[in-house]
């Protein structure tokens, strides 16, 4: 169904992005919004991923994954502080970044990550079909099992994993190396499995 | 308000006292009583509110069939037997005979998170990272080694929070009793008495005060146990623990031998009973030490309190995880035992069961799952779907059709399934049964006039008595179908094999039945169009049959000073009697020998049961 909808994206401008020449790409990735979108070096844009930066700047940081289906930069749900997002959006957007994904995040299958200064701290695990709130700040090093929900606004502390409807406890494995040196192998598997093509989104 | 999707829920016999022991007995009972409480029992209409009727009724799906007794059996009126334990996560058969040395957990690797009982794996615990590997991944290859820890791939537990680690990847139950949280590992009796003997141990606990009379080891619960139990024996046996102080006291005592070996007795299953300690008369010391398996309460509660105040409320462990945790025989006193996470141990899978199923009147096998545990299929299973007709609801929209059987206003059911149903306005609903069985069913049904309860709804069937075709093979009711197109009538069907003969016979009498009363494909047809008529089906096929039902729903408008609706009572639920009749093969255990000679006879048979039919809901 979404290869259908696929056909109204030409007519629509395409948002300046500002891509490191090391990442991969797929061809149908969706970039679509106003502002800049940045990716950097040795990240993975999964097929159908979507980046919107409508709201304000996108940050991806090095050594990213965007699963497909997952969204970065939604719009905000109905929750009161779209109002917010939407003067930030208004005052321009060069200084406000909507979205920042520091290095090593995994957005899993589906999940969602709101607009609106969010930041997804270092290392974290966004899981299928999670949903992170605008102005959320997930910590380094977090894990949100697949369906979880951050509320707008809310703050997670580092090594937090947030499970089973919200219950959260403190990742005390200490394997965060760990985690980052599989996250490399799973890159690196990736770059050979997936066509890149960011020509197409220059 | 959700909408509410018609169904059909059928009465166990098993729950109406009367019948139950007395499965389809020819004989009439000989007792007058019986007969007294027979026909007490049909002038009872079934009410589905009742408070019990909750416990009797099951869809159809749910229920078992006996064909020794022809009765339906429900899952609470079936005896279980379990045919196989296994572990629901390696799928490996534990022998009974183990389950009774090891419990009823498994054995092997399988452990389940004690935070969010999810799978824990093993996984080596690696202790300093080498930051080489992350440019060379080829050198992650190597195996690992070095400590190994349950985690939990989900919420991110680790066993090396509870300090628990291990030195071998397999064997971790074994490996796992023999730890405690935080490490330590546990005390073998010999090791226990090997350290007491120890110079540096003993200095070690004497400096504590020369006064202190008992030795304040620590003692596991399975080694508390072991040490009384042998203290206490050894009292039993004991000639000189006669107190001469004590004797007035006699038996009643409660240090007395007697009592205590009756408490024990009733504990270790009489290996205690003592002939001779009986005799005596006397009283026993108490425990004394570690030794004899005395432990001095731990009451001193400050280091929970000092817990509680450091971790806080995410540290303690929530009373399900505490409900999950297996017992644990190494743990320490009971006393001060940790309410927190740090104290949580990794679950060992309970073991889950296979069972067959038998009928409790005749002993007879109704369910019997395959014996491995890989197989899903079942050896035996009688449903009651392939026994007792189904009953399918649809509401049924006429354009502009009569009540007939109501008022003079103009019926009209719901248009879409799950809407409302008006109040004070007849409705009317196609009920059709679809017959299993390979033989030509007669049903009867009863239903009453006006629903039980406080909102009396009106219920018509239109027809309540019909027969329903046997469940022949699709193939001829193609056949027939080709045949009816060409020829016209229901009566020219040309198909069928030789040995339906029976079926053939039925079709020509519907033939000739014709007109009126809706025999094949085509005279439905014909039906559709016509009024509905009381007495007569709506629509007829190969094994089924649909019957009109007019409803007219009770208003829901109380009056003042009733009490207010209950939960669901603005539901329309009509009880119906369901008496099936047919003919089947004599069976060899019910008609007696001289029966079983005779090949062709056929017996008369009849099954009868309350169903509910919940229609819908009342708009308010």
């Amino acid at each position: 169904m979404s290869s259908k909808r696929h056909s109204t994206a030409p007519s629509a401008p395409k948002p300046p992005v500002h891509l490191s020449s090391h990442l991969t790409i797929a061809d149908s990735a969706q970039l679509t919004g106003t502002h800049l979108i940045e990716i950097r070096g040795e990240s993975v844009v999964h097929p159908r991923a979507r980046l919107e930066s409508s709201a304000g700047r996108i940050a991806v940081g090095r050594r990213c994954v965007v699963h497909e289906r997952a969204t970065v930069g939604a719009a905000p749900s109905a929750g009161g502080v779209s109002g917010r997002v939407a003067a930030a959006g208004a005052d321009g957007g060069g200084g406000v970044v909507a979205v920042t994904l520091a290095e090593c995040v995994t957005v899993e299958v589906g999940a969602v990550i709101e607009a609106g200064e969010t930041v997804i701290g270092e290392g974290t695990v966004v899981g299928v079909g999670a949903r992170v709130g605008a102005r959320a700040v997930v910590g380094k090093h977090c894990t949100l099992t697949p369906y979880t929900e951050i509320a707008a606004g809310e703050v997670v502390p580092d090594f937090t994993v947030v499970y089973s409807n919200g219950l959260r406890r403190t990742d005390k494995r200490g394997v965060a190396e760990l985690k980052n040196k599989g996250l490399a192998r799973q890159i690196d598997v990736l770059k050979r499995m997936i066509p890149s093509n960011p020509a197409k989104f220059a | 308000m959700a909408a509410l999707t018609p169904y059909t829920y059928i009465q166990c016999p098993c729950s109406d006292f009367s019948t139950l022991g007395r499965p389809s007995d020819p004989n009439p009972p000989t007792g007058t009583e019986a007969e007294v409480d027979d026909d007490g029992d049909d002038d009872r209409t079934f009410d589905p509110r009742a408070p019990r009727a909750n416990y009797s009724l099951y869809p159809l799906e749910y229920l078992l069939y006996c064909e020794d007794c022809h009765q339906i059996r429900c899952p609470r009126c079936i005896a279980e037997e379990i045919v196989t334990y296994y572990c629901p996560n390696c799928l490996f058969e534990v022998p009974s005979s183990n389950l009774k040395s090891e419990g009823n957990r498994c054995t092997r690797s399988c452990f389940q998170c004690p935070v969010c009982i999810g799978p824990l794996a093993v996984t080596s615990v690696e202790t300093k990272p080498d930051p080489s590997l992350l440019a060379a991944p080829d050198n992650a290859a190597a195996p690992h080694a070095g400590p190994y820890a349950l985690t939990c791939s989900y919420c991110a537990w680790s066993s090396a929070e509870v300090g628990i680690q291990f030195e071998k990847q397999n064997g971790i139950h074994a490996q796992l009793a023999k730890l405690r949280n935080g490490g330590a590992t546990r005390l073998t009796a010999k090791e226990r008495k090997e350290r007491r003997k120890d110079p540096s141990y003993r200095s070690q606990h004497t400096t504590e005060g020369p006064g202190a009379p008992h030795e304040t080891e620590d003692l596991d619960l399975e080694t508390q146990f072991a040490n009384l139990k042998a203290f206490h024996q050894g009292q039993l046996v004991d000639p000189n623990s006669a107190d001469t102080g004590l004797t007035a006291l006699g038996d009643l005592g409660f240090s007395s031998p007697t009592s205590l070996s009756r408490i024990m007795s009733i504990y270790t299953g009489g290996s205690l009973q003592d002939k001779k300690a009986k005799s005596r008369v006397g009283a026993m010391r108490e425990a004394l030490d570690a030794n004899e398996g005395f432990q001095v309460a731990r009451l001193d509660e400050s280091a929970a309190i000092e817990a509680l105040r450091s971790e806080g409320h995410d540290g303690t462990a929530s009373a399900a995880q505490l409900a999950d945790q297996p017992p644990n025989l190494g743990e320490g006193h009971l006393h001060g035992r940790g309410r927190f996470t740090p104290g949580l141990r990794p679950i060992p899978y309970l073991l889950r069961t296979k069972r067959s199923k038998r009928c409790p009147v005749c002993r007879h096998i109704i369910s019997k799952p395959e014996a491995k545990v890989q197989a899903t299929r079942f050896r035996i299973r009688l449903v009651a779907g392939s026994y007792i007709p189904s009953i399918a609801i649809r509401p049924l929209a006429l354009g502009s059709g009569s009540g007939s059987g109501g008022g003079g206003t103009s019926a009209s059911g719901p248009a879409v399934p799950g809407a409302l149903l008006e109040p004070l306005r007849p409705a009317h609903y196609l009920l059709t049964f679809k017959n299993p069985i390979f033989e030509t069913i007669k049903v009867t049904l009863g239903a009453p006039a006006k629903t039980p309860g406080r909102l009396a709804s009106k219920v018509t069937v239109l027809c309540p008595d019909f027969e329903i075709d046997a469940n022949t093979d699709v193939w001829d009711e193609a056949l027939n179908q080709g045949g009816a197109g060409g020829g016209g009538g229901a009566g020219g069907a040309g198909g069928g094999g030789g040995g339906e003969r029976e079926r053939r016979r039925r079709r020509g009498e519907d033939g000739a039945a014709g007109g009126g009363g809706g025999g094949g494909g085509s005279q439905s047809n014909i039906n559709h169009q016509n009024q509905l008529e009381v007495g007569k089906i709506w629509e007829r096929g190969r094994n089924w049959v649909s019957i009109v039902v007019e409803v007219v729903p009770a208003s829901l408008r109380l009056e003042p000073g009733d009490a207010p609706l209950t939960e669901d009572e603005d539901i329309l639920e009509i009880p119906m009697f369901v008496r099936v009749e047919w003919e089947g093969e004599a069976g060899g255990d019910e008609v007696g020998s001289v029966a079983t000679r005779d090949r062709e006879a056929r017996e008369k048979r009849e099954l009868a049961y309350w169903c509910v039919l919940g229609l819908g809901r009342i708009r308010p």
